[in-house]
């Protein structure tokens, strides 16, 4: 009775196991961002530029009317921005900033968003601004989609530029791929202790990091 | 002697919310971008979630490579049908909401594990065959924008969840009620074991009111339940077409990015066969899952029948919860506390 029992559990635990797994990505995204400082040196907000992988740039643009076959300009493109822009609002844009270890709110995009295509990929340009602006002595900006349906990495040359900062120190923190060893150390954190793991896991976002004086 | 099948009882309790929990789990890991504060961190996976997630996403990759690799040279399209195949077979073992409906709608149905192989065999071939349906109407005839083919998926996608719960509700119903009746019947027994007589009597005449009419037709003597075939009546073939059509409706993501992707190649056909090879692999790891699924409820079937009352109870319970699982699921994803996969 108890082998049998155990049997049963056993099966139902590959069962939950074999379904623990979640989305992987469908759209890969390659960023260049810009953080735009004022004056007094405080920043004001986050510029992107996000290029789209091929494949899902020919999805994004099926259908559209263009006046030259397989180019589009910015205006053919405006509507299709609109849509970008307006559906990464309910994932709030992706991008989580904190000022000295403070959670710091960004608003919708200004008007001025636009999509480019070139070279069969399309990338979305717009300005994140800060609800309001802030000095901080270490500023956090990380860009992930917890869905992880979309999948971010930094652009390989000049991924991160300031604008007018202050003097401050500019870090860029890629996310790495888990070695083997991480990845079975992680998966040995007992279930109930959530506080390590999700320690652990904020090493694996796209991150900017900025310390000014 | 009353106290043995009384700890029977607790432990058949305890399997029925083990199963429960882990069930659920399995949603948790799902909904918790939507459940958790936004920004607290970003998902982390590791071990064997970590190294199918990061092998789909691989696959997937490779497929736009292929794909204009096979418009210069043919042969890469065996290559591309080959990572395809892969791409299916690894894409199953992650999200999605096909297996779980599945597994518990056998468990609920206590159907073959032949039966769970048909059965994620024809949702997965609909499912790739709604996925050309959508790109093969909607992008190569009509001329859809991407928005327009989203619109279209989220219009299907609403309709096979409807489905889910509707099947769920219909099975909680036949299922609840033979789960009832035989945990009425084993309350009974105990109450014999013990003291109160009337209660008893009591018990036994509304069990009679309401199901008066199948309470007869027990395989096992001491249990009046009802065999479950007699509950879910028709063919199984007829029965399992909901579930089919419930889980195979909604076209993967993949499948439609990669059939577009295609058609503006010029190679829709190789977009068709890549889609048709991806069902297959998904259909394999599925009809894995559904077997082990189907395995776990024959031992379960083994163990009631060893023990007569509990046994029944047990068994009885376990269908009710895998069919308020299916009606979870349906409800969720409708009311998008699971998110699927979107398009635009």
């Amino acid at each position: 009775m108890f082998a049998s029992l155990r049997i049963i559990l056993a099966t139902l635990l590959a069962l939950a196991f074999a379904g623990v797994a979640q989305a992987h990505p469908h759209v890969w995204v390659t960023m260049h961002s810009e953080l735009v400082y004022a004056p007094d040196g405080s920043i004001t907000g986050i510029r992107h530029a996000w290029s789209f992988d091929d494949m899902f740039s020919t999805f994004a643009t099926q259908g559209l009317e263009s006046k030259e076959k397989g180019k589009f300009t910015r205006e053919e493109l405006a509507p299709l921005a609109q849509v970008n822009v307006e559906s990464l609002k309910e994932y709030g844009y992706f991008t989580y900033a904190s000022a000295d270890g403070k959670k710091t709110e960004l608003t919708d995009p200004a008007p001025g968003y636009w999509l480019d295509y070139a070279d069969q990929v399309l990338t979305l340009n717009f300005t994140l601004p800060f609800k309001t602006p802030v000095k901080a002595k270490e500023l956090k900006i990380e860009i992930y989609d917890p869905t992880i349906f979309v999948d971010f990495s930094f652009a390989k040359q000049q991924p991160v530029q300031l604008l007018n900062a202050p003097k401050c120190k500019l870090d860029v923190v890629l996310p790495r791929e888990m070695t083997f060893a991480e990845g079975k150390a992680l998966s040995e954190i007992p279930a109930d202790q959530p506080n390590a793991t999700m320690a652990w896991g904020a090493q694996f976002a796209s991150k900017i990091l900025v310390h000014c004086p | 002697m009353s106290i043995f099948p009384r700890s029977e009882v607790a432990r058949v309790a305890l399997l029925a919310a083990c199963i429960l929990l882990l069930i659920f789990a399995l949603d948790i890991v799902w909904a918790q971008p939507f459940g958790m504060a936004r920004g607290a961190v970003p998902p982390e996976a590791g071990g064997f979630t970590g190294w199918i997630l990061a092998k789909q996403a691989e696959f997937y990759r490779m497929l736009s490579g292929l794909i204009r690799a096979a418009k210069a040279d043919g042969s890469a399209t065996y290559t591309l049908l080959g990572i395809s195949f892969l791409y299916g077979v690894f894409h199953a073992a992650g999200p999605g909401h096909g297996k779980a409906v599945i597994s518990s709608y056998l468990v609920a149905n206590d159907e073959t594990w032949r039966r769970g192989i048909v059965l994620s065999f024809a949702s997965a071939l609909l499912q790739a065959f709604t996925a050309i349906a959508v790109v093969a109407i909607a992008a190569a005839l009509l001329g859809a924008t991407a928005k327009a083919m989203g619109n279209t998926v989220r219009v299907i996608e609403i309709a096979g969840y409807m489905l889910i719960v509707a099947i769920g509700l219909r099975l909680v119903w036949v299922k609840g009620r033979a789960f009832l009746q035989v945990a009425g019947v084993g309350a009974t027994q105990y109450h014999v074991h013990g003291h109160a007589h009337d209660h008893t009597h009591v018990r036994g005449h509304e069990h009679h009111h309401h199901h008066g009419d199948d309470c007869e037709s027990s395989a096992w003597g001491h249990a009046h339940a009802p065999e479950p075939s007699e509950l879910t009546g028709d063919h199984w073939v007829k029965r399992g077409l909901s579930a089919i059509i419930a889980v195979g409706l909604r076209p993967c993501s993949g499948a439609i990015i990669v059939l577009v992707f295609a058609l503006a190649q010029g190679l829709f056909w190789v977009g068709i066969a890549s889609t048709f090879v991806m069902g297959l692999g998904t259909a394999i790891t599925v009809a894995l899952i559904a077997t082990l699924a189907v395995g776990a409820r024959g031992l379960a079937g083994r163990m009631a029948k060893s023990k007569p009352g509990a046994g029944m109870i047990m068994l009885r319970g376990m269908e009710a919860a895998a069919a308020l699982v299916i009606v979870f699921f349906g409800v969720a994803l409708l009311s998008g506390y699971i998110v699927s996969e979107r398009l635009m």
